[in-house]
């Protein structure tokens, strides 16, 4: 009995048919270093993305729109870590929520008609997908606090529906989600479906 | 530009397909097997299949002089098919590789094939006879993923293989007494087999659906799932190539692509049509489609009554009907091969999709 029990354990510890025997050969694809597929990257500090967001502000509350996108997008920190690539998305964003609805489409067409304009969509529309997927929000917050002073108004049945507000957040990152959304529409109708297949294709993450 | 010639050969998707040098005998890969349709007065009718695999084959070629036929398949196999009064014969190649074989093509000498496989190899087939039968040499550094797709230069030496691991390469497959030395060309001067004579890959790196030599030899072009196709004229050998251009499209993902003289390219894929690229080393351009958008018949010129709307409406709930493509192919487009050409130039070419067309077009 304690043999055939011993035996067992044995099989179960060296289950020798489950090894994956790709993560032991340094030649297999599982092992294959990807970023092998694109140049290294220069090292962006935190200091330098800040003060590049400083100056694409600056573009943009001078009214240059066209001119802060393209800074944004053409200076990806690619190299940078997530705390770099965080606070550019956040510029990113900032950018894309200051351009009118209406501007969108005319400003894509001419970046898409410019000298490399086909790659700087490529990167926008990595911008889109990584603020469509960071789920805190990234808008900047635009909270109206006096907005809800109706707070005090006495609910006779005891039944609040505005204590807590458990929609507010929400209702904050879903405004930066439509904006993002429109953008992407934008974006496809101009730069086509080829640039969100390179957006999945790429290495190069944002 | 003439209408195209469109014959539905069945409901199932098509892998790869080849036709005989007379034009009389089409392979098609078609799940397991490879059916071989002859040529009738108004269509093509299925004269024999070949049933020699157990998985689903991955690729067919026709050898245009001996009319020998190789199939590769998923089973990890590669068949050569003989050609006898009889019908046609296997012989089994041995292959050696461990994962399924995705592509094969003869070279133009036809005494060697090359099969790309998940194996991370592309093993190089030629005939012993000695021992009377098919062995192979494997290239298989620097190879990182399946090979999923190869191209013969012209002095059958020289293979290109695109990769998924975002790699195109031209590598040598020189093989001693069965290959005549090359002449030292743009590619390099001493090509021993395996000698990787250029690696390239693009910006964003997709993986890579379809490679093809100009017909000089002298340029390579491959289409990449980031929707591109990219362009190299390289320059001797150790030195960086003269040029290589790169084209990003709005379209989906090409999956085949053919060179139609030295400053054109035809190529088709995702979006079910083919679409036709002009340039030099200079720059490269996607010129449009090589299809007539609305052509009659598909329902869109139809002059609809009132009384014709509502029942529409009222039967599926729309007017128009939406089902079918604007296009030829109603599906993703696999293979595209030259017809009919002469000297690097495409008169005639034909495509074959997972909708089961196949449509010969008119360059």
């Amino acid at each position: 009995m304690s043999i055939v029990q011993q035996h067992t354990a044995a099989s179960l510890s060296e289950n020798w048919r489950t090894i994956n025997i790709d993560a032991l050969d340094p030649d297999s694809s599982t092992n294959f270093d990807t970023s092998t597929l694109h140049a290294a990257f220069p090292p962006v500090s935190h200091s330098e993305i800040v003060s590049l967001g400083q100056q694409i502000r600056q573009l943009l509350r001078g009214g240059d729109a066209e001119s802060a996108l393209r800074g944004a997008l053409e200076n990806a920190p690619y190299g940078g870590d997530d705390a770099v690539k965080e606070t550019h998305l956040q510029t990113v964003t900032e950018v894309l929520q200051g351009i009118k609805a209406s501007e969108m489409t005319p400003l894509l067409e001419r970046i898409w008609g410019s000298e490399g304009g086909a790659e700087i969509l490529d990167v926008l529309v990595k911008y889109l997908y990584k603020g469509m997927a960071s789920s805190t929000s990234t808008s900047s917050s635009s909270g109206r606090p006096g907005a809800r002073g109706s707070n005090l108004t006495p609910q006779s049945t005891g039944f609040s529906q505005m204590s807590g507000r458990p929609g507010a957040q929400n209702e904050s990152s879903g405004a930066a989600m439509s904006v993002l959304l429109s953008w992407h529409e934008k974006v496809v109708e101009v730069a086509g479906l080829g640039c969100v297949g390179r957006c999945m294709t790429d290495w190069r993450k944002v | 530009m003439s209408t195209p010639e469109v014959h539905q050969l069945f409901h199932n998707p098509i892998a790869d397909h080849s036709f005989s040098a007379d034009k009389q005998t089409l392979a098609v890969a078609r799940d397991t097997r490879v059916e071989l349709y002859g040529r009738s007065d108004n269509g093509f009718k299925l004269k024999d299949e070949l049933k020699g695999h157990d998985k689903t084959v991955t690729g067919v070629d026709v050898a245009l002089q001996s009319g020998r036929i190789v199939t590769c398949s998923q089973d990890r196999n590669a068949l050569v098919w003989e050609p006898s009064p009889t019908g046609y014969k296997p012989t089994l190649v041995l292959l050696r590789i461990n994962r399924g074989a995705s592509f094969v093509r003869w070279s133009p000498s036809e005494t060697k094939f090359a099969v790309g496989s998940g194996a991370r190899a592309i093993a190089i087939c030629y005939f012993e006879e000695e021992n009377d039968w098919w062995v192979s040499k494997h290239i298989k550094k620097p190879i990182r993923s399946t090979v999923t797709t190869l191209a013969w230069h012209p002095n059958s030496v020289l293979l290109a293989a695109g990769s998924t691991d975002a790699h195109a390469r031209v590598f040598s497959s020189f093989i001693k007494g069965i290959d005549e030395r090359p002449e030292a060309g743009v590619w390099g001067e001493r090509l021993p087999f395996n000698t990787v004579c250029g690696e390239y890959l693009n910006n964003s790196a997709g993986w890579i659906h379809t490679v093809s030599f100009s017909p000089s030899g002298d340029a390579l072009a491959f289409a990449a799932h980031d929707s591109s196709i990219t362009v190299v004229y390289p320059n001797g050998a150790d030195q960086p190539p003269r040029a290589v251009v790169s084209v990003s499209t709005q379209l989906l993902p090409f999956m085949s692509l053919i060179w139609n003289g030295e400053s054109e390219i035809i190529a088709a894929g995702y979006d079910c049509e083919a679409f036709r690229f002009k340039g030099s080393e200079k720059g490269w351009q996607l010129t449009g489609s090589l299809e007539s958008k609305g052509r009659p018949g598909l329902g869109d010129a139809r002059e609809e009554s009132a009384f014709n709307m509502f029942k529409q409406m009222d039967l599926k709930g729309k007017t128009t009907d939406d089902t079918q493509l604007k296009t030829v192919h109603q599906n993703t487009i696999n293979t595209i091969r030259i017809y009919e050409g002469s000297g690097g130039a495409v008169r005639k070419f034909s495509t074959t999709g997972v909708d089961g067309k196949l449509v010969i077009w008119n360059a």
